[in-house]
């Protein structure tokens, strides 16, 4: 064992911020502070409420008693930057300009760069994210839509699809670079993403009306219905954007994003709940064989992980579609704390070079 | 042999077989000009102009009617119907006079037009396997979103005349197979056939695969932003999903030879776009494959762009971990509408009743 690393991870949601300080790999206290309704109402944009959230940091680091000195380090969540490659970046002075700026977009996760650079500042360390929604790595073949004024991008739930893509790879006994697998992350959005030696060369974009449906989302709708739908003018542009994105999928159908509860009637022999759980487990399929095909058929392992993961009667249902194409791993939940401390320590530890983030 | 005569309408022309039993005689089409057609305000009407001039050719080609067994046209996208081959009845005839039908388009006539020709020799008259072929289970039918449907509008007559040769190939009945049927043609539909039944498929102008002229799949969200951005009208956006996607929105052509041309002389475009048309044709196999839970006897590519034999070759190195690969190219539509015929005029095959 080498040198001990004090890790400070921050995590910010849209009414909340998580925070966790890690010795190593283990986690020593992991907290939630819930922010009111009330006081996030007081800022202009969500990028002003950075040093807001700094200070409430600070301030239950103190009352938990942690050595402000032990820290080593500080991990953020990344943000809406622009499309890069897979890694840990240093935050800089461009990257939480842009974040600032909302460059490539609003979005809460933009606030984990700029608060680990203020609290780094104040500690006189360095500061990283990893592996932001922006990843891209996609092969120039899997950009092309259909459309040449749309095309096909990389969004998706890259910081858990890479942590569990290289415990996957782990367990197979191989490098994370040598290995072919199909992640298919389930939370409220669903990404299925073709994982070719360590790069995600296809992945379908969960924000962006791509792939399977999941709880909240509606994913790929069929193209000239939509058009259709739009021009009868019955919903607005907010309204059809919601039906997408928030209140699509699961929801739209069942009245409910809680999944335990359509399990439970699931189990209960509910006919809609089995017919729409069906469906879902049906689509993802689907996404799952089209990534086999990006990789022409050799996958190594596919690797389910994300909330829906725990649902042993959904993965069975997946299992008797996909079962045929590789082996199955799962990795439930969705571990971000864990990942972007990792996502620091292996670059910490010369596993991995840290990368330098530069404007377009 | 039975004697049996086709009719297949077309944007500009109308395309007539004459066949004994599987023999093709003759084939002839008659062309118009998009004036004459474009001086017709709604496609039934202009049944009298085809009519007389198919009563012409069968005249000039010593045709008569009473020696016929049966008159085919082909199907249009009626309503929802199971697969097989239907007589024209009267509620059919009333269904596509009143406009009930899932979209107007030429091929609604050809089932008028056989019927007519039919009446007059006191024959029967059939329509085979129409687009509006439905056999989706309950799973596939659902988007994402309440309000649209996942519709089943598919290549069905090459699809299903192909999933017959298919198991005659493979020396077995139809009913004990797993296929995946691509059709590539101006449109890909891309077809898992389990046991004849085609129980899911990219309908071909709302998703999939892109094709020479469709964009299939598209992200939503940028193509909602698109829709409001103004750079287009509802028409012009519908234009570019349909007839001017895909391939065509690409490199301005939707002739595959001339983007064949343009690769060979090293044009890089080009090749991405054709190699991405590949990639997306191979993603949409992959994922039917898990419809059939991989339980697949052998993927069957049809359709006008199998007889291309580079998208053949890339085609089957991303797919050939799924099963076997056969190749039957060529859309073959004449021949299709008369097996149909002849199987249920043979007694292989019971007709259906629309």
């Amino acid at each position: 064992m080498g040198k001990d690393y004090t890790v400070l991870a921050i995590n910010p949601g849209s009414t909340s911020t998580k925070v966790a300080v890690f010795n190593n790999e283990n986690a020593l206290f992991t907290k939630t502070i819930s922010h009111s309704s009330d006081e996030i109402a007081g800022f202009n944009t969500i990028a002003d409420q950075y040093e807001f959230r700094a200070e409430l940091i600070e301030k239950l680091l103190r009352e938990e008693n942690v050595d402000m000195k032990s820290i080593d380090v500080v991990v953020g969540r990344g943000g809406l930057l622009k499309p890069i490659p897979s890694g840990t970046y240093k935050v800089n002075e461009i990257m939480v300009e842009e974040l600032r700026s909302a460059k490539y977009g609003e979005h809460a996760s933009n606030l984990g760069a700029m608060i680990a650079l203020t609290l780094s500042k104040h500690l006189g360390i360095e500061s990283y994210i990893v592996d932001p929604v922006v990843v891209d790595e996609l092969d120039p073949i899997a950009r092309i839509s259909g459309m040449p004024e749309i095309p096909r991008r990389s969004i998706f739930h890259a910081l858990n699809q890479k942590a569990v893509a290289r415990k996957a790879a782990k367990e197979l006994n191989r490098e994370y670079s040598d290995v072919n697998l199909i992640v298919v992350h389930m939370g409220g959005g669903v990404s299925v993403g073709a994982h070719r030696k360590g790069a995600v060369v296809d992945v379908n974009n969960a924000l962006s009306g791509d792939g399977p449906f999941s709880p909240e989302r509606s994913g790929g709708v069929p193209a000239n219905q939509l058009l259709d739908l739009l021009v009868k003018g019955a919903m607005t542009e907010k309204e059809i954007r919601k039906r997408l994105i928030g209140n699509g999928g699961i929801v739209a159908y069942l009245g409910t994003n809680d999944m335990r509860k359509v399990e439970d009637d699931v189990k209960a022999g509910n006919a809609d709940a089995v017919l729409y759980h069906e469906a879902m487990a049906y689509q993802i399929a689907k996404e799952i064989g089209a990534c086999a095909a990006v990789l022409h058929g050799e996958v190594d392992a596919i690797v389910f992980t994300g909330g829906l993961a725990y649902d042993e009667l959904f993965l069975n249902k997946l299992r008797t579609k996909i079962s045929w194409i590789a082996n199955t791993l799962v990795f439930p939940g969705e571990e971000e704390m864990e990942s972007l401390v990792s996502g620091v320590l292996r670059v910490k530890r010369g596993e991995e070079d840290y990368k330098e983030y530069v404007a377009e | 042999m039975e004697k049996i005569i086709a009719i297949n309408p077309g944007s500009t022309s109308t395309k007539i077989s004459f066949y004994q039993g599987e023999q093709e005689i003759w084939t002839e089409k008659i062309s118009y000009s998009k004036d004459e057609i474009n001086s017709f305000e709604h496609i039934i009407d202009q049944l009298d102009m085809r009519k007389k001039d198919i009563d012409e050719l069968l005249d000039k080609k010593n045709v008569q009617i009473t020696d016929l067994d049966a008159v085919v046209g082909r199907g249009g996208p009626f309503k929802p119907l199971q697969s097989g081959t239907y007589r024209v009845t009267e509620p059919l005839l009333k269904d596509i006079r009143e406009g009930n039908v899932q979209a107007e388009h030429v091929s609604n006539i050809g089932a008028v037009l056989a019927f007519e020709l039919a009446k007059r020799g006191g024959i029967p008259s059939f329509f085979v396997d129409p687009v509006s072929v439905d056999e989706f289970e309950p799973p596939a039918r659902l988007s994402g979103i309440p309000e649209l449907e996942r519709k089943s509008l598919v290549h069905a007559l090459n699809v299903k005349a192909t999933a017959h040769k298919t198991a005659e190939r493979l020396e077995k009945p139809l009913a004990e197979l797993n296929l995946i049927i691509a059709h590539l043609g101006g449109g890909i539909s891309i077809c898992p056939v389990k046991k004849g039944k085609i129980i899911d498929a990219n309908n071909a102008n709302e998703g999939g695969p892109f094709s020479p002229e469709r964009a299939g799949t598209l992200p939503v969200s940028s193509l909602l932003k698109l829709c409001y951005s103004g750079t287009y009208s509802y028409s012009q956006l519908k234009k570019r999903i349909v007839g001017n996607g895909g391939i065509s929105a690409y490199l301005g052509t939707n002739d595959l030879r001339d983007v064949i041309a343009r690769i060979v002389k090293g044009d890089e475009e080009a090749q991405l776009v054709f190699d991405a048309m590949i990639y997306q044709i191979a993603k949409e196999i992959g994922a039917m494959a898990t419809v059939l839970k991989g339980d697949i006897d052998a993927i069957v590519l049809t359709g006008g762009m199998a007889a291309e034999e580079y998208l053949i070759e890339a085609l089957s190195e991303r797919i050939s971990f799924l099963s076997q690969v056969f190749v039957f190219p060529g859309e073959n539509e004449m021949e299709s509408l008369v097996l149909g015929v002849l199987r249920v005029l043979r007694n292989e095959e019971e007709e259906k009743n629309y």
